[in-house]
């Protein structure tokens, strides 16, 4: 489904909430106008019959405008409630739909685009899309409420001469036609900030990542004046955008003063209660467009995360399912390994093992003939049916933010109690769980911030094994693990591999977990020797 | 944005970082406040246009006085988001250098990490962007633009400035009892959604997992559970989230309608108590059109009130920022002695690395040689400053190191490129160099062939991601400019990591040519290129 019809159709599911905004986002137009109007009128009628004496004062009816002036108070009060709450409605309902319709597109989408919305920049512009698509639904109320404010100006200012009437519309619509195009030169500021903004973090965390270089040449402040550099240009860029939005502003300041003035002057022959009523109706009616135009100030930068989650749906392919059940045989570059075999995949730092292991899950591009499993080239295999083949511990163990169960229930969704705390005990992770705060519940924090690189690794390791798979694939599991708790590792690995019959395929600098294979397999550009 | 806060800092200190962060900004407010005396001119000239129509005068004046002020407050209003955008310019650029001040100056045992610099520097920066240009200058005229239009209405109607005055006590109280439990729950509401944002952002950043345990599914469905259960929560809370927008918006339309209708039974004449005041029709009506802008600054100050959660949420972020460490730059002199050195990095299990002893004489070439992970970076750091010395001791020359910075030159894997020159990024450290200097570096680091297939050779440009070079080519670089750079000491980190065979040789070569008469300590896995050093000491794992 593209972004476009999936809008159309939180649309058309929202619409008694939208509707209910909509006429409110009205009613708070009318009762703007006529509040200030009647309430013009209402002053200068008094005036006039007051200044004529006590019987007219007596025979002037000030119960009802009075009365009106009240209600309508309170009814835009009520008015603008119902509006808040029905719009924020509408915009929480369609984002609990449009985010997980996202991450499904994201998740089908060619790994080569997937992954790399997984980097800093990336990331931070889909999120700031997602909320400006969603954040829509709170502004399509705005035009109900310049059409209402337009009906009933219109109305008022009428009274006043159609002379009056013409000079009010035409300066709202005027505003409203400028704003439109000035919406247009907003984009290219936008688009500056937004380059400015990408460029800035590419230069943060390029010296972020050169820190010991720069300390080493004590090129500390060179580095921090060039950031600052960066920082400036993004700085004039926002001031480019907000120098355009200021025009906005002067443009509403204006209009309401134009209407107000040209109402009043051109309906002065009406008299004075008139003039006035037409007067403050025409300022309130120029006053209701402020909602429509602040969000055309957004429009460019709606137009363009629309476009670029568009193109994110239209990645999205159809995945064939798991093409039926798949014999674990592995040939690697020619060599054989039978299941429950364990292979250490060696070779020196930078040759492409874990480019290899990517490969093998289908996270990135894997040239035809290198691998056959089941006797079937793994190039061509389904992603799911080699994903299925292979459960992964990789070399950043990575973690999601959640809690202990949340990450390791990845692997295995319907996992009880006694197999998790089995695969924590085969990591040697078991007593660490079991003394934080609350268990196997605890909150991890992002990339599970609250364990140390050690206990992440081997928090890794036991999702890896609650994997039902025919082949382990863990790419460096002992990696800042202290001696004691590295043997205790692999004798535990050693224990469950036993038990599962499992096959490993390993890479690691450490004897004590490598002496557990009874393969090796060195992967040097390409070249592969097996050794029993 | 997606950085999840936990702990919390007390609201009193967060809002102390807050206005010492911001700084003063009075010239934005300042412009509010002349908006609202414009408006005050507005006011005026509508009251006196009406008062010309009733009394056959001439209406020119004051519909000119109209037009004049509503151009004015068009001026003003765009002046002062320019200006707060300006403003808001100048407090981001403080905070992103201090930002990164506290990170390229971190104390040794700091955790590196340079994806929270990026969220840090950027995004948490940026989002005080609105709390400076728009929250603050609101609040500052919030508290003085309505003293200001109380005034001209008291000039004009005693009895209107004390009704609308009298309006403002049942707000305050209704903003104190619905404002407090209202700001609670939209500020929850504002942390749930954010989380709901940070938890999407994860699962994006966690995709490769997700993929390979085919969580896929699993996991759209849990994004979407979570957000309709936000969804779900987060309208019982609105209910009450909106009730201080309500009371802001019922006691501004109150107040037009009491004046109104005061004003009205007093131009009858038909008050039910003895009239206080002689109104007349001009005053009346400016009292009238004079009062929505009693409560306006109230309610842009109310529209900021999303500006000052998000700057709230940021500063949890970079309240933590560590003050950076004063540079000291103690001339140091070989030899280095390291007695029975032990790292460990707060938080981790294991000592990085444990019980190195070791010496390096002046103009030696030692080689750090152990698989990955064994600890040989972190003893460079330890010699930068960066890592933290948990046991034993690192003296130069008798006296303890504190660090080489500034007095050794650095070549690693991941050289740091700049977009410019070739010639600029080689100057990088030595910004004085002379062309004799630079050639001799060139040749020396074995860059003569490729600036020579070059067309412009020195004065090639490259970007910063160095496209065009090759792995080789981009550690050649990197060693031009150690050697461009007369700083005594030489570290190497993994500078032949992923080379091939001949392209190691070939560097190794270069290496061990270019290190002559410089003490020169070089990490490395490589038994090949540690084979030239004078010394070499194995650093393993343990097990």
């Amino acid at each position: 489904m593209t972004l476009h019809r999936l809008i159309a159709a939180e649309r058309r599911r929202e619409r008694r909430r939208l509707r209910q905004a909509g006429v409110c986002a009205a009613a708070i137009a009318i009762a703007s106008v006529l509040l200030l109007a009647l309430s013009g009128w209402f002053l200068t009628a008094a005036a006039l019959a007051g200044g004529a004496g006590i019987v007219a004062a007596q025979a002037f009816n000030y119960m009802l405008p009075s009365a009106m002036i009240r209600l309508l108070a309170i009814a835009r009060t009520g008015a603008r409630y119902g509006e808040r709450l029905a719009s924020h409605g509408a915009a929480f309902g369609a984002l609990a739909r449009l985010r997980p319709a996202l991450y499904r597109a994201v998740t089908a989408a060619p790994p080569f685009i997937a992954l790399a919305l997984g980097r800093g920049e990336a990331t931070a512009r889909l999120i700031g899309d997602v909320d400006a698509v969603e954040w829509r639904f709170v502004r399509l109320s705005g035009p109900w409420g310049v059409a209402a404010a337009l009906v009933s100006g219109a109305v008022l200012t009428s009274l006043g001469g159609w002379l009056s009437m013409v000079a009010t519309l035409a300066c709202v619509g005027g505003a409203l036609g400028l704003a439109h195009a000035w919406a247009d030169q907003l984009e290219q500021p936008g688009r500056a900030v937004q380059e400015a903004t990408g460029a800035l973090r590419e230069e943060v965390a390029a010296m972020g990542g050169a820190a010991a270089e720069l300390r080493c040449f004590a090129l500390e402040d060179w580095a921090t004046t060039r950031i600052a550099a960066v920082s400036d240009r993004l700085a004039e860029a926002q001031a480019q955008q907000a120098a355009v939005a200021a025009r906005f502003e002067a443009l509403h300041a204006i209009s309401v003063a134009l209407a107000a003035t040209s109402a009043l002057v051109l309906s002065a022959g009406a008299g004075a209660p008139i003039a006035a009523l037409a007067a403050l109706a025409a300022a309130m009616t120029a006053d209701a467009t402020a909602p429509i135009l602040r969000a055309m100030t957004e429009r460019g930068r709606l137009r363009e995360a629309e476009a670029r989650l568009e193109t994110l749906f239209a990645a999205a392919e159809e995945r064939p399912a798991a093409d039926g059940a798949c014999d674990a045989n592995l040939i690697i570059d020619g060599t054989s390994f039978a299941p429950g075999w364990r292979i250490a995949l060696t070779g020196p730092s930078g040759c492409g093992k874990t480019t290899l292991v990517e490969g093998l899950l289908a996270l990135r591009p894997f040239s035809p003939g290198r691998v056959i499993i089941g006797g079937r080239d793994a190039a061509s295999l389904a992603p799911a049916t080699l994903r299925a083949t292979f459960a992964w511990a990789p070399q950043d163990a990575a973690l999601m933010a959640g809690t202990v169960r949340d990450n390791l229930r990845l692997a295995d969704d319907h996992a009880g109690e006694d197999r998790l705390w089995q695969a924590l005990r085969d990591a040697a992770l078991d007593d660490v769980v079991r003394a934080l705060p609350a268990g196997l519940d605890t909150w991890l924090g992002e990339d599970g911030a609250r364990l140390s690189g050690g206990e992440r690794r081997r928090l890794s390791l036991a999702r890896a094994y609650l994997a039902d798979a025919p082949w382990l694939l863990l790419d460096e599991p002992g990696e800042g693990l202290d001696a004691a708790v590295a043997a205790q590792v692999a004798r535990r690995m050693d224990a469950r591999l036993k038990r599962t019959g499992q096959g490993m395929i390993l890479i690691s600098h450490r004897p004590v977990l490598s002496a557990l294979c009874d393969r090796q397999w060195v992967a040097d550009g390409g070249t592969c020797r097996s050794a029993a | 944005m997606t950085t999840i806060a936990h702990a919390s800092p007390t609201r009193k200190a967060r809002n102390f970082w807050l206005k010492d962060a911001a700084g003063r900004c009075d010239s934005v407010a300042g412009l509010l406040l002349l908006d609202t005396l414009a408006a005050i001119g507005f006011a005026a000239g509508v009251a006196g246009g009406v008062a010309a129509v009733e009394g056959q005068g001439t209406v020119l004046p004051w519909a000119m006085l109209m037009l004049g002020t509503g151009a004015l407050r068009g001026v003003f209003a765009s002046l002062a988001l320019r200006r707060g955008a300006v403003r808001a310019g100048v407090v981001k650029r403080t905070l992103r250098l201090r930002a990164v001040a506290a990170t390229l100056r971190r104390k040794p045992g700091d955790p590196i990490d340079s994806g929270l610099l990026a969220s840090q520097a950027v995004d948490a920066v940026e989002a005080l962007d609105g709390y400076v240009a728009r929250f603050l200058p609101a609040r500052r005229a919030a508290a003085i633009a309505p003293m200001l239009v109380l005034a001209a209405t008291a000039c004009a109607s005693w009895v209107a400035a004390v009704i609308l005055a009298a309006t403002l006590l049942p707000f305050v109280a209704a903003m104190i009892l619905a404002g407090g439990a209202a700001a609670d729950e939209s500020r929850r509401q504002f942390i749930a959604l954010h989380r709901l944002s940070a938890r999407f952002a994860d699962r994006v950043r966690s995709l490769p997992i997700v993929l390979a345990f085919r969580a896929e599914t699993r996991e759209t469905e849990a994004i979407g559970a979570g957000a309709q259960e936000l969804a779900e929560r987060t309208m019982r809370v609105l209910r009450v989230a909106f009730l201080s927008s309500a009371a802001l918006e019922f006691f501004a339309a109150l107040s037009v309608a009491l004046v109104a209708v005061y004003c009205g039974f007093a131009l009858l004449g038909l008050l039910p108590f003895a009239a206080p005041e002689t109104l007349t029709l001009g005053r009346a009506f400016f009292v009238l059109a004079l009062a929505p802008e009693y409560y306006a600054p109230m309610r842009r100050l109310a529209a900021a009130y999303h500006d000052k959660q998000a700057a709230e949420t940021a500063a949890d972020t970079l309240m933590p920022l560590a003050q950076p460490e004063p540079l000291l730059s103690a001339q140091v002199t070989a030899p280095l002695v390291l007695r029975n050195v032990a790292i460990k990095y707060p938080g981790s299990d294991a000592a990085a690395v444990s019980n190195l002893s070791l010496r390096i004489e002046a103009g030696e070439m030692v080689a750090l040689l152990g698989p990955s992970g064994s600890g040989k970076t972190s003893v460079l750091h330890l010699l930068l400053g960066f890592a933290p010395l948990s046991a034993g001791t690192v003296e130069a020359c008798g006296i303890p190191l504190v660090s080489l910075a500034g007095q050794a030159s650095w070549a690693g894997q991941h050289p740091l490129l700049i977009a410019g020159t070739i010639r600029d990024n080689l100057m990088l450290a030595h910004p004085h160099a002379d062309d004799l200097a630079i050639q001799r570096a060139v040749t020396a680091a074995g860059l003569g062939p490729m600036l020579a297939a070059r067309p412009r050779g020195l004065d090639a440009p490259l970007d910063a991601r160095g496209s065009g070079l090759s792995g080789g080519e981009r550690r050649r670089l990197a060693l031009a400019r150690a050697l461009l750079t007369p700083a005594p000491f030489l570290l190497l980190d993994e500078p032949t990591a992923h080379l091939d065979d001949a392209a190691e040789a070939a560097l190794i070569a270069t290496i061990a040519r270019a290190a002559k008469g410089r003490t020169t300590l070089i990490a490395t896995h490589s038994p090949a290129l540690a084979a030239i050093a004078t010394r070499v000491v194995h650093l393993e794992h343990t097990a």
